[in-house]
């Protein structure tokens, strides 16, 4: 009995941590819109003040782009794009870009 | 004409090096990262207030990124409300420090 109580908690919390978006679409999408300025996967980003986004949490990715499509984050440049973009959209970026590796991480 | 060169990159670099504050790292971990630590220094840690997430990974951003978020947060264009009060008080100084110490600029 407690064995079979572990295995459904190993699954539900390895579920609840898994990223609800589709990171091959969300690579796709991210060559078309997001490359050009951050990098195929988020680690290049062309100018000083844009961020990597690889390996950033996908739930703050998902955050953030939700936030400049509602206007919640005003930067010009992010709202135009970020307004065309789906919930399924951003969660497959997100999927994309936090599965990628980078120097992010935490830090006191 | 070779001597010349290096004059002339640093009279080209010199407006560039003046528009962006020169931070300290050391400044920002003697008395100014205390604020932060708390939330974004401890390994998977989520906001509670007003929704639920992880609070971004800082350390290895670009120091431009992190200083122009401050900024958007002291402004209101961002509206995270725990980051709009830690951002109001700061400084253009303590916003350059901090991004000294956290940022790293990607190659």
């Amino acid at each position: 009995m407690k064995r079979i109580l572990f295995v459904v908690l190993a699954l539900s919390l390895s579920f609840s941590a898994q990223a609800r978006g589709n990171a091959e679409s969300g690579k796709a999408k991210a060559a078309q819109v997001c490359a050009a300025c951050h990098g195929p996967d988020g680690n290049k980003p062309s100018a000083p003040d844009q961020p990597v986004l690889a390996g950033q949490y996908y739930d703050y990715l998902v955050r953030a782009l939700s936030d400049y499509k509602a206007g919640h984050r005003n930067n010009p440049i992010m709202k135009g794009f970020a307004a065309q973009l789906s919930k399924q959209d951003i969660e497959d970026l997100a999927a994309w870009f936090s599965s990628q590796k980078s120097s992010l991480h935490d830090q006191r | 004409m070779l001597r010349l060169l290096p004059a002339a990159v640093l009279a080209l670099a010199a407006p560039l090096a003046l528009a962006q504050q020169k931070g300290d790292p050391d400044a920002a971990h003697r008395n100014k990262i205390a604020m932060c630590i708390g939330c974004h220094g401890i390994p998977g840690y989520k906001t509670a207030f007003p929704s639920v997430y992880h609070v971004p990974k800082i350390a290895g951003q670009q120091p431009g990124y992190i200083v122009n978020a401050l900024k958007a947060y002291k402004a209101g264009e961002r509206s995270h409300p725990s980051m709009r009060g830690i951002a109001a008080s700061l400084s253009d100084q303590d916003m350059a420090d901090l991004a000294a110490y956290y940022g790293v600029p990607a190659k």
